[in-house]
């Protein structure tokens, strides 16, 4: 099942697929950056605009309404880069061409791409689930990079958690989102942007506002969770009232804490592989080189964790995918690694021994970097 | 590499004289100006061939004019003006002369 988005292309209205919709919006962004200077440019953007319609209408019929990604994609191949006919440009790439200097006026503008907060799939605030989007990568390593940080930094990483979370806008419009996903980012425009919301963030008084909005949130999804409980107990008798209380009452915990426990487990044995070679003192097979260990491992954690995740979105689909059962999974989850960390820390002088050794790994790394810098 | 890529910028250059050529016959529209050229050396898309006519137009070289269609909203026609006919000959001439010195070139 695909969402559907209604854009108007030159006053006609066609209907897309989401990530059609994401593309054809980036598309003619980037038309529209490229034109800046142009004196045609709103004619050559209706222009453009008539010619994607009438492509859109080429692929419909009376019992297909709906544009596909796959054609939205074709169309953007057929209609090509929209490069800007001026004499400016012209003269540029002819310089350019002749391998002279001035290229610096025709290299394309920077592509828009935003680091926003992503609340849909979110398990707390977005702000990982944003990251992800951004840095294009699955949003379990964020979070993982997350917990081990904050357990290294021995919490000061959550911190940078909650500061991301009142500085990193929410994505709240589908624009928002396309620009969340959008083209390949550029770490320029990453920092400055960071740059300009620190210091709104600093004289603006902005993170009142944001921490009043974070709280609606939070309340919002407490609310939720509240009436989900009501719900259960008003419906005792009949048997989906029971499932659906069995599901968040009974498996959040302990999905939480078999999926932390399986997750501890899996970051001690990669340590332990990558310091000493074995995982736990226990040899690899003679002659298999390490870092097939590593990538068996890698497989062993994502075959085990797999049932535990499809636990979790029957719970989320059983629970009418209310934010409340995320979240409290989520923080069930990382309370559960927090202290299982601890207790192995604690009470195994091996997991000690490892740990204090990548903590020593960690810091002259960080020294070496700071030093470099300085 | 492929050696007539060598003189790609030259038919990038070439496209605006190409367009001027095709307007001078009877009115047409965009997508079948890219019908056109499409199986020649000037195949180009509509991402370069709007910006182009609008700036064709601003020059006052070419005009257009609206057509209802059967399928969806009126198209726009391009036709050459007084100014772009003249602009084509001397273009032509011009083409014509190199054409005629390279030609000569070695002989």
């Amino acid at each position: 099942m695909q969402k559907v988005i209604n854009i108007s292309l030159n006053g006609i209205a066609y209907q897309l697929e989401e990530p059609g919709y994401n593309l054809l919006s980036a598309y003619l962004e980037r038309a529209e950056s490229r034109l800046k200077d142009s004196p045609d440019r709103a004619e050559v953007t209706a222009d453009l605009e008539q010619a994607i319609g009438e492509k859109c209408r080429a692929v419909l019929g009376p019992h297909k309404t709906v544009v596909s990604t796959a054609e939205v994609e074709k169309i953007i191949e057929e209609m090509g880069p929209v490069e800007s006919a001026d004499e400016k440009a012209a003269g540029a790439s002819a310089d350019s061409a002749a391998g002279g200097g001035s290229s610096q006026t025709f290299t394309p503008p920077p592509p828009r791409k935003r680091l926003y907060q992503i609340r849909e799939g979110a398990m707390w605030s977005g702000v990982c689930n944003g990251i992800a989007a951004y840095l294009n990568v699955d949003v379990t390593w964020i979070r993982l990079a997350f917990v081990l940080l904050t357990i290294f930094s021995s919490g000061f990483w959550f911190i940078v958690y909650i500061v991301l979370m009142f500085v990193v806008p929410v994505a709240t419009t589908p624009e928002d989102r396309a620009a969340a996903f959008g083209m390949p980012f550029n770490t320029e425009e990453l920092i400055s942007r960071a740059k300009k919301n620190f210091e709104e963030f600093g004289h603006t008084y902005r993170w009142r506002r944001e921490w009043r909005r974070q709280q609606r949130h939070w309340n919002r999804q407490f609310k939720h969770m509240n009436e989900q409980i009501r719900m259960a107990t008003a419906q005792a008798g009949p048997i989906a009232g029971n499932t659906a209380r069995f599901f968040s009452g009974v498996l959040a915990p302990v999905a939480a804490l078999i999926g932390a426990v399986i997750f501890v487990t899996w970051i001690l044995a990669m340590f332990s592989l990558v310091t000493q070679h074995s995982i736990f003192g226990w040899y690899l097979p003679h002659g298999m080189p390490w870092w097939v260990g590593i990538i068996a491992l890698v497989l062993i954690y994502s075959a085990i964790s797999a049932p535990l995740r499809m636990m979790r979105h029957a719970g989320q689909q059983h629970a009418n995918s209310h934010p409340a059962w995320g979240a409290l999974h989520g923080l069930m989850w990382i309370g559960f690694t927090v202290l299982l960390f601890w207790a192995a820390y604690t009470f195994f002088p091996g997991v000690r021994e490892l740990i204090d050794s990548l903590m020593w790994a960690a810091n002259l790394t960080v020294s070496t970097i700071s030093e470099t810098i300085v | 590499m492929d050696p007539t890529e060598k003189l790609a910028p030259i038919r990038k250059g070439l496209l605006e004289f190409v367009i001027l050529k095709i307007v001078a016959g009877d009115k047409v529209y965009v997508a079948d100006m890219l019908k056109l050229l499409g199986p020649t050396e000037f195949a180009t898309q509509e991402g370069t061939l709007y910006p182009l006519l609008s700036k064709l137009r601003r020059e006052e070289l070419v005009d257009y004019e609206w057509q209802e269609s059967d399928a969806g909203p009126p198209r726009k026609y391009y036709k050459l003006t007084a100014k772009g006919r003249t602009q084509l000959s001397t273009l032509n001439d011009y083409w014509k002369n190199l054409n005629k010195t390279l030609a000569d070139l070695g002989n």
